[in-house]
């Protein structure tokens, strides 16, 4: 009954409108912290503006009260050339503005018209009208020329499709701006440009897209400004032909700050870690893994590299033992492991860097010291099942140090850190006991530029420490800067196994199945459920 | 709305600079429990007072009533500490089980079996040496406590299972096979009701301050308390415990030893409530009988939630309801009151406790949905 509504156009005449949604001079503080401090932005109507800056830059704080989640402390939020006060989501659906977070709102049981129309049903008097919500669909991801089977099961759908569906939902319910938060952290590369081809599109319709994101390299190629952010002030407002990769890089960190990158490669030694014909279902007894086999060598860094669903998940969860595999060996300096549990695993040398940082890298609630002694190693700081407070603190200094966590006090939660801050107390915790084996699943991920170097120093150090470092990444830069070894999976099975030199082209002929004699598979999208 | 934002704003540390960081740490949890626990009780006594007002009673006349006949003399203060004892065992029981999170309820069966143990063990002491006579019904009270949740701990550990259900199904389990015994095997001679002998005297718990009621099982109670705060904070496996209990995926990952935290907090909470059903039996009504337990399982779940598991909060919690428990007894002496306004009471306080405790992440659920809103 309300598609009238959702039909109607952009309304804002592009030519009168200058600034379609900004900031001008916003503060926003939360205790000591100043996360926002005169911030200033201003995004012109049909235009894609990025925003780019560390973790803890106050970006999501700006989007927030850019989508009224948050008000300023300072300042005011412009829309239409017009400073007003957004004190509800609800006000800014109202100006047409939508945000996309990066926690989908999809609804895994409905397929993926009902998501789409959810709460906003055509029809009349409680009668859904599904022909004109189906009519409807088509027409909205035609416009914007993505491929969506709307009667799929959102369940079923890959994280890159239901993300689509999402946007088309803020579109269909008429949504003329539209924030995205992080949109391509979660996709493979070739999801991402899908995604960047769907918001270039938007814009072509005349719609206005503000997103943030890490990767700069999409931020030069789509956007048509970008902001900068660092500490919480606007540093700089740019246009991607004013710049390259290297001087945004500097704008974000600041100064020279930009960590130093050596390429070392390692210095494989003996067989560690040794996999073979592994096979594994999912959660729902689709098999993701097919007689996989590979091995680590101490002092090395082995890539793995995928497209979003062909098993790397499965395989992580596989070698510390979170998921059973269905069948294969798997062995540690010879001895068998494939029956072991996680503890036990651990206990023979294993380490783990989950990709769910939230859920399984830290417990958010626990104080950062609980959070860095948490591991069947806790019996070395205890006696007789009592923990030791010099022996619980000396490790926790240790850990924390190692990484160089930024911290206030190691009794505050977890989730006071920032992302990337919190994947070093992982990775310090992970590292410190000298494991065999590191098996690290996306582990910058989130994380901002500066970072990422952090962590990469500290993946190399593990392995120049002796630990066979199999790492898992979507980020095929971050694979070829860091890996001895690059090997390929497809449809859960190894595709090859490439130098670590090798090129972006000949990785990415591999994840998408393109052996020399294979025939020319489509990469999986998840439908093959 | 500016709620939620705030609440997503990072921790500021405490500006307290001369206490030491244990002293300020235990300062803020308990501005914290005080905050949450006393939200639901002022609550509670303000629909009380509303509820008393409707029936033609005078709130504050009954409530200053309640206050002196729960504490107003030292015989009262006995009394209130008496019917505190009960829900001190089965409050700390149900915070152990739940810092693991597994969510017991049946600290009741293991207190109904722990008393008629202890009644049963404590009515044939006559010949045994003196402590011996106490320790041995006790010992027989808790292991019969630990036994109650033996099977929903391994379920639940190793297979998954809910341990509400099986819990919830063990003490109708153990409350039926209890008042069965009774009548078959340790029926009191000439009793019409059915309840067992009478302990031995040497195998009462002494009262603290004769004639008050309140015996040692207070004490007993208080030790316990403190140990669980001790255990939960300094042992290895009481960490393991707020790990698994706070992060169950993290728990998992890290090789944290589930399982047996799982267990040993189901199995665990039954001990405590055993030991509990132990001193009812041996320091108050000295017998096994029906209606032994006046649902004093519950009413620890309900102090455990309102006190968010803080060991104080606990102590806090178990005299509020032991008050109104007592105070509630004796007030109809005074005032025409009907009995039930004290479960209305107790209940509505219950139930805020729980709302309360899922407020948090009902916020967090209706910031998530806020954009579902219809524009």
């Amino acid at each position: 009954m309300s598609t009238a509504r959702a039909e109607r156009l952009p309304s804002s005449d592009p030519a009168a409108v200058r600034c379609r949604i900004g900031a001008r001079g916003i503060s926003r503080s939360f205790g000591p912290v100043r996360a926002n401090v005169d911030v200033t932005l201003t995004v012109r109507p049909g235009t894609v503006h990025a925003v780019v800056g560390e973790n803890g830059a106050g970006k999501s704080t700006l989007m927030r009260m850019l989508y009224g989640l948050d008000q300023p402390d300072a300042g005011s939020v412009i829309v239409d050339d017009e400073e007003i006060l957004l004190s509800s989501p609800r006000a800014a659906i109202e100006r047409r503005i939508g945000l996309v977070q990066q926690e989908l709102a999809i609804i895994p049981e409905l397929s993926l018209l009902e998501n789409l129309v959810l709460g906003q049903e055509p029809g009349a008097f409680g009668r859904i009208d599904w022909k004109a919500a189906q009519k409807r669909a088509e027409e909205l991801s035609r416009s914007v020329g993505v491929a969506i089977d709307w009667s799929a099961s959102a369940a079923r759908t890959s994280i890159a499709i239901q993300q689509q569906v999402e946007i088309l939902r803020l579109v269909y319910r008429g949504a003329d701006v539209l924030i995205l938060d992080e949109p391509t952290a979660v996709l493979a590369p070739v999801q991402a440009d899908e995604l960047l081809g769907l918001l270039s599109s938007l814009r072509d319709a005349g719609r206005t897209v503000i997103f943030i994101s890490h990767k700069l390299d999409e931020v030069l190629s789509i956007a048509d400004h970008i902001t900068v952010l660092r500490s919480g002030r606007t540093i700089t407002e740019l246009e991607p032909g004013e710049i390259d990769r290297a001087g945004l890089a500097a704008f974000i960190v600041g100064d020279s700050e930009m960590p130093n990158r050596p390429t070392t490669r390692g210095n494989p030694g003996t067989v560690v870690l040794h996999a073979d014909a592994i096979s594994a279902v999912d959660d729902r007894g689709v098999t993701r893994l097919d007689g996989v086999a590979f091995e680590a060598r101490a002092g090395e860094i082995l890539g793995i590299a995928a497209v979003a669903g062909n098993g790397q998940e499965e395989l992580a969860e596989v070698l510390i033992g979170i998921r059973a595999s269905s069948s294969g060996e798997l062995s540690l300096d010879g001895q068998g492991i494939g029956r072991m549990s996680v503890r036990a695993r651990r206990r023979a040398g294993l380490a783990y860097v989950s990709a769910d940082r939230k859920q399984e890298g830290l417990a958010l609630g626990l104080s950062l010291a609980d959070n860095s002694i948490a591991s069947p190693a806790l019996k070395e700081l205890a006696r007789a099942g009592w923990l030791r407070p010099s022996a619980v603190a000396a490790r926790v200094d240790a850990v924390l140090g190692r990484a160089a966590v930024r911290f206030g006090s190691a009794s505050d939660p977890a989730s006071s850190l920032s992302g990337g801050n919190q994947q070093r107390v992982v990775l310090g915790r992970e590292t410190i006991g000298k494991p065999r084996v590191l098996i690290a699943s996306q582990p910058t991920r989130g994380v901002d530029v500066k970072g990422i170097g952090y962590i990469h120093e500290l993946l190399r150090r593990a392995r120049d420490e002796g630990a066979a470092v199999v790492l898992f990444s979507e980020e095929l830069d971050e694979l070829r800067e860091l890996s001895d070894r690059i090997l390929v999976l497809h449809r859960g099975r190894v595709a090859g196994v490439l130098d670590g030199e090798s090129s972006r082209a000949e990785i990415g002929e591999l994840m998408l199945g393109h052996t020399s004699h294979a025939s020319h598979d489509r990469p999986v999208e998840g439908e093959d459920a | 709305m500016t709620g939620t934002a705030t609440q997503g704003a990072p921790v500021a540390p405490e500006p307290t600079e001369a206490s030491t960081p244990v002293g300020r740490r235990a300062a803020t949890a308990l501005g914290r429990v005080a905050r949450h626990a006393g939200v639901p009780v002022v609550l509670a006594l303000a629909i009380g007072a509303l509820v008393l007002a409707v029936t033609g009673n005078d709130p504050l006349e009954v409530y200053g009533r309640l206050l002196s006949e729960a504490f107003g003399t030292p015989s009262r203060i006995n009394a209130t500490l008496a019917a505190t004892t009960p829900i001190l065992f089965t409050a700390v029981a149900a915070a152990f089980a739940y810092r693991a999170g597994a969510f017991t309820v049946g600290v009741e069966g293991s207190f109904v079996l722990g008393g008629l143990t202890a009644s049963v063990i404590g009515s044939q002491m006559a010949d045994v040496p003196p402590v011996l006579s106490v320790l041995l019904p006790l010992l027989g009270a808790t292991i019969a406590g630990g036994l109650v949740a033996v099977i929903p701990g391994i379920l639940r550990a190793w297979w998954g299972v809910d341990e509400v259900v099986t819990t919830l199904m063990f003490n109708f389990i153990v409350t039926g096979l209890a008042g069965w015994s009774v009548q078959s095997f340790f029926l009191a001679k000439g009793q019409a009701n059915s309840s067992t002998e009478y302990v031995t005297e040497n195998a009462e718990l002494p009262a603290l301050a004769p004639p008050g009621q309140t015996s040692i099982g207070l004490v007993i109670g208080l030790v316990i308390l403190i140990a669980y705060a001790v255990w939960m904070r300094y042992s290895t496996l009481g960490f393991e415990f707020r790990a698994v209990g706070s992060a169950p995926r993290f728990s998992a990952a890290q090789g944290l030893r589930v399982k047996t935290v799982l267990a040993t907090a189901l199995i665990g909470a039954g001990v405590i409530g055993g030991i509990g059903g132990g001193s009812h039996a041996l320091g108050l009504v000295h017998r096994y009988s029906e209606g032994f337990s006046a649902n004093f399982g519950f009413t620890g779940i309900a102090i455990a939630l309102l006190a968010r598991f803080n060991p104080i909060g606990i102590l806090v919690g178990a005299i509020l309801f032991g008050a109104l428990n007592s105070a509630g007894a004796t007030v109809q002496l005074f005032i025409d009151l009907p009995v039930q306004i004290i479960d209305v009471l107790q209940g509505t306080v219950m139930i805020f406790a729980v709302a309360v405790f899922t407020l948090p992440k009902l916020r967090r659920l209706r910031a998530a949905r806020a954009e579902w809103k219809r524009p």
